[in-house]
Formats: C-alpha cells, sequence, structure tokens
C-alpha cells in the first residue's frame, strides 16, 4: 500500500486527481461501494453504465451539459437510401450498399485495425489513478499464483482454465479476455468484455483501474462461470472489439 | 479474521473486515456486504473445493447476525440412466461459510463492453 507523502506526491502531477478524490468521498457518503465513475467531458468517451445503476441518469446530465458548452456535433451528410449493411470478414470491415441518384453504391466503414480504439482507450486513462491501479495490483497478488502474477506484471496477461467447464481463458488487461477450448482443435470460442459499474464509450477502458477489470473477470469465472458469460458482450475473433 | 475486497472505483479496492476483536467493524461489514447482495453485487467467496484445496463461490446471500455467507453449490452429478431407472430429480444444495473464516471479493453489476 502506497503511503500517504507518496501518494500526494503523485497526485501533484495528476490534475484529475482532486475530482477522483471528490468523488471517492461522495461515493462513501452515499454509500456507493463501488465508487462513482469520473465523466471525462469528451463528446468521444462518454460514459456507458450499467443499466441500474443508481446514478445513471445525473451523470447523463453531467456529460450532456458539459457537451453543450461545446456546441452542437459537426453537421453530417444526408446519407442516401441504405439498402444493406453487412460485415466483410475479408476487410474486417462494415460494407454497406446505398442507392444514390437512381444508381446502387457500396462503400466500406469502420477501420481495419484497432488504432483508434487504442488511442481511446489511452485517453481515457486520465480517469485512473496510479494510487488505484496499485491497490488493484496488490489484491491480484494475492489472488494468482507467482507464475501467473510474475506474466501479468511483465506481459499484461495470465492464463487460467475452468476447472468446471475446461475453458481457458487468457485475461487482459485493458482488453477483452479470450475463451479458448483445446479440446480437439484449439480454437477461440469468443472474446468476452464487461465492466463492473461501466466503461468508456469506443474505447476498452472501464470506470475501475484497468486491473480491477481483470480481477472481475478472473473471480466471476472462478465463482460462477454461467454469470461470468451472461455478464459479458461476446465478441467474436474477428471484429476489433475483440482486441485481437 | 475474514475479509472481502471491494472493487472500487476511487479506491482501486477497499476492504471490509470481519473480526471477532472488532464488533463494530464487523457489524458495519455485514450491513455492507448484505446491501451489496440485495443491490446485485457478485460476491465470490473462498470454500474448501472438498478436495483438499480451495476455490471460489458465489454467495447468494448473508446472515447479518451470524455473520455467515449462503453459497450455492453446484447441483450433484445425477446418476447414469437407463430405460428401466427413472431419472433421479437433484436439487441445489446451500453451503454455510463463516465469514470470520474466509476471504472474497465484491464485484459490482457490470455494463457490457
Amino acid at each position: 500500500m502506497p503511503d500517504q507523502q507518496g501518494v500526494e506526491l503523485l497526485e501533484q502531477f495528476d490534475n484529475w486527481a482532486e475530482l477522483r478524490n471528490k468523488l471517492r468521498e461522495v461515493a462513501v457518503r452515499h454509500s456507493e461501494w463501488a465508487g462513482i465513475p469520473m465523466p471525462l467531458f469528451d463528446r468521444d468517451l462518454s460514459l456507458v453504465m450499467e443499466p441500474k445503476y443508481p446514478l445513471t441518469e445525473v451523470i447523463k446530465v453531467v456529460e450532456q451539459v458539459h457537451h453543450e458548452e461545446d456546441g452542437p456535433p459537426d453537421d453530417r451528410i444526408d446519407p442516401a437510401t441504405l439498402r444493406n449493411t453487412f460485415w466483410s470478414s475479408r476487410d474486417r470491415c462494415w460494407v454497406h450498399i446505398q442507392e444514390q441518384d437512381g444508381k446502387i453504391v457500396w462503400f466500406r466503414s469502420g477501420d481495419f485495425n484497432h488504432v483508434a480504439l487504442m488511442l481511446a482507450t489511452l485517453q481515457a486513462s486520465k480517469a485512473w489513478g496510479i494510487e488505484q491501479e496499485r491497490n488493484a495490483i496488490d489484491l491480484l497478488a494475492t489472488l494468482v499464483r507467482h507464475h501467473q502474477f510474475k506474466q501479468y506484471l511483465l506481459t499484461g496477461m495470465l492464463l487460467e482454465s475452468s476447472k468446471r467447464s475446461g475453458v481457458f481463458y487468457l485475461f487482459r488487461r485493458l482488453r477483452p479476455t479470450i475463451a479458448m477450448s483445446f479440446k480437439g482443435r484449439p480454437r477461440v470460442l469468443c472474446t468476452l468484455c464487461m465492466h463492473p459499474i461501466g466503461y468508456y464509450s469506443d474505447s476498452w477502458a472501464g470506470a475501475m483501474a484497468p486491473t480491477d477489470d481483470v480481477i472481475a473477470h478472473l473471480m466471476l469465472m472462478r465463482g460462477d462461470e454461467h454469470m461470468f458469460w451472461r455478464r459479458c458482450n461476446q465478441h467474436p475473433s474477428w471484429v476489433k472489439q475483440s482486441g485481437i | 479474521m475474514g475479509e472481502i475486497g471491494i472493487l472500487n472505483v476511487g479506491a482501486g479496492d477497499t476492504k471490509l473486515v470481519f473480526d471477532p476483536n472488532k464488533p463494530e467493524d464487523s457489524a458495519r461489514a455485514a450491513r455492507i456486504v448484505r446491501d451489496m447482495i440485495q443491490r446485485g453485487f457478485a460476491i465470490l467467496v473462498e470454500v474448501d473445493d472438498g478436495k483438499g484445496g480451495k476455490t471460489f463461490a458465489r454467495a447468494t446471500d448473508f446472515r447479518e447476525d451470524t455473520y455467515e455467507y449462503i453459497i450455492a453449490d453446484d447441483p450433484a452429478k445425477a446418476p447414469e440412466t437407463d430405460a428401466e431407472t427413472p431419472a433421479v430429480p437433484t436439487r441445489r444444495r446451500r453451503r454455510v461459510v463463516p465469514a470470520t473464516d474466509t476471504r472474497g471479493v465484491a464485484v459490482a453489476r457490470s455494463a457490457g463492453g
């Protein structure tokens, strides 16, 4: 556990520390045991909340107010009539077919790689403090074996199989968990994405520090694997959200 | 002494302690655990796996007066059946785990991703 002087020194360099600490105080006063996520006041990184979180509407209002102060979003070009949309596994993008001036045209949209997601995740890191991540790493150390912890510190990943189902899970910091089967031909089943409380839109960033998300995945897998799969969004391995 | 870590946005994780020598702290911890279960938190608690080792299981309830987690065990594996032997219905067994003897992690309800 970092000492108070060390924390204060770190926070001198963190412009968001004061807001983060205030939210922590408010959360304790209002018995929000998992805390209050921090709005980033960025139109591209709005919070997507767990539907029953009691302060969801308040956070939406706060973010909305800030967006209104920014001014309206850029005008969009009027789209022609959209005929169809489908996913191209080969090109890893969406293909849209639409009608323009009596002709059928098509175009691709979406990113061919996931650099935009990575940059958005980097941006969202303002929400977390080093102290919070350090506490989460300390907790993880008590929950896994030494070699798993070493792997996690060095690579940001750790592997564990379910004694129940035999599925192997590759838990990753700031990426969805990869579920794999080695029965017969080794294959990726899907990737599992879930964040306690909420996450920042169009990024891999959760409201909690990155290792807290990893712990949430690991513990749910261990304690109630069915609930883990129910709570996660399941992304196929070929979409950019999978982080593969 | 048992403890439970709550994954928390502002703190990384916060710890609740069940210590028989600190009744006020234990009572507060019990109230919070009960509240979390009612709010839909997943409380994952370390339990014996029946083979000499440890595993984690989800607590479905908590007794505030006795500081005990209620764990729903997996249903017992149904015996093999054939045409002459009807299947025996299984019932989910519940187990009681003292909070003062174990550790756990509390995970809030989640948004997808």
